[in-house]
């Protein structure tokens, strides 16, 4: 089987073009944005972490050059885990809700094409499955079969063409809770640290945490997790460097 | 990440059920559950924070303070973004101006009265979606018998499967035993019995032959069929009944347009007086636009004390204790308004098979009609019982259960063959001598005995199942059996509401005297398709009609009634989401509860209207002339809303 001509449908592209834009088009619909690419309350937990460590180093860098009291740290660090606590939960549950509000315009858009557009679907999945080295009337027959069933078609649709896994995201309260954790064990721990050894403890605090979220992160994205510890210990010590000449140039009291 | 195995039909759902979360195709199975019943548990933490607002408030400014926001993040975030949108879409109704009332009494220091408004009315939203969910579940049974493809017959005899909606009149279609007739078709090749049973309420199964029509829907019970395809998929028998449903629904007069019609109007009026008297009031009186004793001020107390919180929750919480008092009993009701509906109703109709009666065909014995009587009944009903008891068909199972009852024991058989959709025939050892056995209708058993007269079935009257061995001759006769409680519940509905009693059924009319004059019905009508049901509904919905019924083809008339009640768990999905009322537990013996429980609520209804609108013309006329302070108007318009909650709460009394 020859590849069609192009038509309306595929706004002037051949078929393949259009399966490489609608691939695209999923990919961008499954993309999770919450800072990994990796969707799912253990994803998010981590995350939650590793981001509230950051900022709890973050603000004890500042106050331990400044020389706050003790009282008013604690009461400053304990006010931003309660407000980031809050905007790390709902962040990561509107995103998450953004996410699945995507998918299913995505697949309302597919069922619409599948039921409206049925011989340009049906060049469609023959142009997928000639790729994939069906021919003649096996390959008539795969496109017969699919083309019968609009749930069937539909799915296929969704998997091969856009690449979107189904039945493989979690409900977004439960990513939700998932941060919310990652951001009640990170503050719980680095606010330990800090009662029990002051400013150093902190950063212990918050070195441990880092590194254990960012295994965590590592674990679940089969990424090397050597390599990315050194770069986010790399990025910290830029950060209190940073930190620590801004502070030499203006010096505050507070 | 294991490998996934998503429902067949899982799109369908999800599409069906308005793209429920809880259903989503995307998320993990076990991970949808979150998604169940959100509005509703949002709305119960509203209630608890609301309550720990309430305690806190005379204690804790803190707390207070958190438990409010969180009530207003829950309940009002989607109170805002629902009258925003009806606001782009130029609706301006109750909703718009509950929430702008909410907002408002944010304004002037009484934030607590705005969150028990917002809490309010999301709890009783969050109940009604709920049990209009629970009532609609998924649609399976509208699938399986609407199948999505079906086995084309090519002219060089392959097969192969296709889209119904493609399949073209003149068509052929391979139809094996236990799948659904796909498209309205012709048998051209082959015999078997079909059930019509969810199609017309037929319960007894109809042999189909060459030459004979075959609607769509329809389960093919036993043989193989080749049939010529006569109407394409979206002129079908299936279709027509959905098209049916949709129809009827739209015709439906509800109480709750005219009351969102109402609500529009009075929203939209007091929006443009709370406007009007703040801009206009300084240019024909003394009053200054600000301070206490300005315009907006009063315009303001005018706008509270006119906003219809006790109105709004008169009808709702009544309602809902309503509704709530009914759920306890297993009666599930699709929003409060059907109660009205209920209370106005003056004729009362049932269907007949799976309403009145269990659906299932039961043998009532069977009848020598010729003979040389060396075969006795008994004899017979145990051969009968023999050569049906492989039989899958409702008829051969009705046999069987009779010789069973009547402590029948099977005989030896040999030489045993089936003709679907015509009957079956072997040799039967009796008293030690092997006997030759036919069952069947009449036309085969005319071809295994020809020395039988041709007319011979016409002296067993509607009989249509015969047994002939060697000589003797039986009819066997079949009727549906009674639900249990039926007598009762139509006795007592008889006695304490004055309702005209009628049957309607798809069934012969010889079947629906029987069971009409058992129960003492004042009215049948029967041999009904669908749309001749729908035609004797639409007559009788003129003067307030009750219609109980169960199967696909009483969905429209369910959805026509004023009020439609369907029986849950043994009906379709298709009936339960055409009619107002589920009965869950199938029980007839509820709806004399039910007939009281919605007069009672009428009555409640009427009195909670009555005090809201008294309380808000005592409040908001003085309210504009300026001798009702603010703090009045909020307490006159709390208190009023509070006593109509407390008149409501007397429903939930079972």
């Amino acid at each position: 089987m020859s590849l069609p001509p192009p038509s309306d449908h595929f706004k002037g592209k051949t078929v393949v073009e259009h399966l490489q834009e609608t691939r695209k088009k999923g990919a961008m619909a499954a993309a999770e944005i919450h800072g990994t690419e990796m969707s799912g309350s253990a994803a998010a937990c981590a995350d939650a972490a590793r981001e509230t460590a950051t900022a709890l180093l973050l603000i004890g860098l500042i106050f331990s050059f400044t020389g706050s009291y003790h009282a008013f740290v604690l009461f400053f660090l304990l006010l931003f885990c309660a407000g980031w606590l809050i905007w790390k939960t709902g962040r990561s549950a509107l995103l998450g809700w953004s996410r699945l509000e995507r998918l299913h315009r995505l697949i309302e858009e597919e069922r619409w094409e599948i039921q409206h557009n049925r011989e340009q679907e049906r060049e469609e999945l023959a142009g997928m499955y000639e790729a994939k080295g069906f021919q003649g009337k096996l390959l008539e027959q795969v496109v017969d079969v699919l083309m019968a069933d609009d749930n069937r078609c539909l799915r296929v649709m969704l998997e091969e063409e856009m690449g979107v896994t189904l039945e493989a995201f979690e409900h977004p309260l439960k990513q939700a809770l998932g941060a919310a954790l990652g951001v009640v064990a990170a503050a719980g721990l680095a606010l330990i640290g800090w009662l029990s050894g002051g400013y150093p403890g902190l950063f212990v605090a918050a070195a441990l945490l880092l590194a254990a979220a960012t295994w965590l992160s590592c674990s679940l994205e089969r990424n090397r997790v050597l390599p990315a510890l050194i770069w986010v210990t790399a990025v910290i010590a830029l950060l209190a460097g940073v930190i620590y000449g801004i502070f030499l140039k203006f010096p505050t009291n507070v | 990440m294991p490998p996934t195995s998503p429902s067949p039909y899982l799109f369908d759902e999800f599409f069906a059920s308005g793209k429920e979360e809880s259903i989503s195709p995307f998320l993990t199975p076990d991970s949808r559950t979150w998604g169940k019943n959100l509005s509703l548990r949002s709305a119960l933490f509203s209630v608890v924070f609301l309550l720990i607002a309430f305690i806190a408030s005379f204690f804790s400014p803190s707390l207070y303070i958190i438990s409010l926001s969180l009530v207003y993040f829950l309940s009002g975030t989607p109170a805002l973004i629902d009258a925003i949108n009806d606001i782009r879409k130029l609706e301006i109704n109750i909703d718009v101006l509950m929430t702008l009332a909410a907002l408002l009494s944010v304004v002037i220091g009484s934030e607590l009265e705005g969150a028990l408004l917002l809490v309010l009315f999301e709890v009783s939203g969050a109940m009604e979606d709920t049990v209009a969910h629970k009532t609609k579940g998924a649609l399976n049974d509208l699938h399986e018998l609407s199948p999505r493809s079906a086995f084309v017959l090519q002219p060089n005899g392959e097969t192969t499967e296709r889209a119904v909606r493609e399949i073209q009149p003149g068509e052929h279609l391979l139809i094996k035993a236990g799948e659904i007739v796909p498209l309205d078709s012709t048998v051209i090749a082959g015999s078997s019995y079909v059930s019509l049973k969810h199609l017309t309420g037929e319960s007894e199964p109809i042999s189909k032959k060459s030459g004979d029509p075959l609607p769509a829907g329809a389960r093919n019970l036993d043989g193989t069929l080749s049939a010529l395809v006569t109407r394409s998929s979206t002129d079908s028998t299936l279709s027509r009944i959905i098209q049916l449903i949709t129809q009827a629904q739209e015709a439906k007069p509800r109480i709750q347009r005219l009351l969102d019609r109402f609500g529009k109007w009075y929203a939209l009026s007091i929006i443009a007086l709370f406007f009007f008297f703040a801009l206009t009031l300084p240019l024909f009186t003394s009053l200054p636009y600000l301070g206490t004793e300005g315009a907006i001020y009063r315009a303001l107390t005018f706008l509270i004390a006119a906003s219809p919180c006790a109105l709004i929750i008169a009808t709702p919480t009544a309602y809902l204790s309503a509704i709530s008092s009914c759920a306890k009993k297993g009666i599930l009701l699709k929003g409060g308004v059907i109660l009205d509906a209920l209370a106005r109703c003056t004729r009362i109709a049932f269907d007949k098979t799976g309403t009145l009666t269990t659906g299932d065909l039961q043998c009532t014995g069977m009848a020598a009609l010729s003979g040389n009587g060396k075969i006795d009944e008994t004899a017979a009903l145990s051969i009968a019982a023999t050569l049906e008891q492989h039989a899958t068909h409702p008829i051969g199972n009705a046999i069987c259960a009779l010789a069973l009852a009547r402590g029948l024991s099977k005989l030896p058989l040999q030489d045993f063959r089936s003709h679907p959709g015509s009957g079956l025939e072997a040799t039967v050892l009796l008293d030690e001598k092997w006997v030759q056995a036919y069952i069947g209708q009449a036309s085969f058993i005319h071809t295994k005995a020809p020395s039988l007269p041709e007319d011979f079935a016409a002296s067993a009257k509607d009989a249509r199942t015969f047994l002939y061995i060697e000589g003797s001759l039986f009819s066997l006769s079949f009727t549906d059996a009674l639900r249990e409680e039926t007598m009762d519940a139509i006795a007592t509905i008889r006695k304490e509401h004055s309702l005209h009693l009628a049957m309607l059924t798809g069934d012969s009319l010889k079947n629906a005297k029987v069971i009409a004059q058992k129960l003492g019905i004042d009215e049948t009508a029967a041999d009904l398709r669908p749309e001749d049901k729908l035609a004797k509904v639409a007559e009788w919905a003129k003067e307030g009609l009750i219609m109980i019924g169960d199967g696909i083809n009483d969905a429209p008339a369910l959805a026509r009634a004023t009020v439609g009640i369907s029986m849950g768990r043994i009906g379709s999905a298709s009936a339960v989401e055409a009619s107002d009322v589920v009965l869950i537990r199938d029980d007839l013996s509820v709806l004399s509860w039910l007939l009281t429980k919605a007069k009672k609520c009428t009555s409640i209804v009427k009195q909670n209207l009555l005090l809201a609108i008294s309380v808000i013309f005592l409040a908001s006329i003085p309210a504009l002339l300026g001798f009702v302070p603010l703090w009045l108007a909020v307490i006159l318009h709390e208190g009023g809303t509070v006593i109509v909650g407390l008149n409501s709460l007397r429903l939930l009394k079972r």
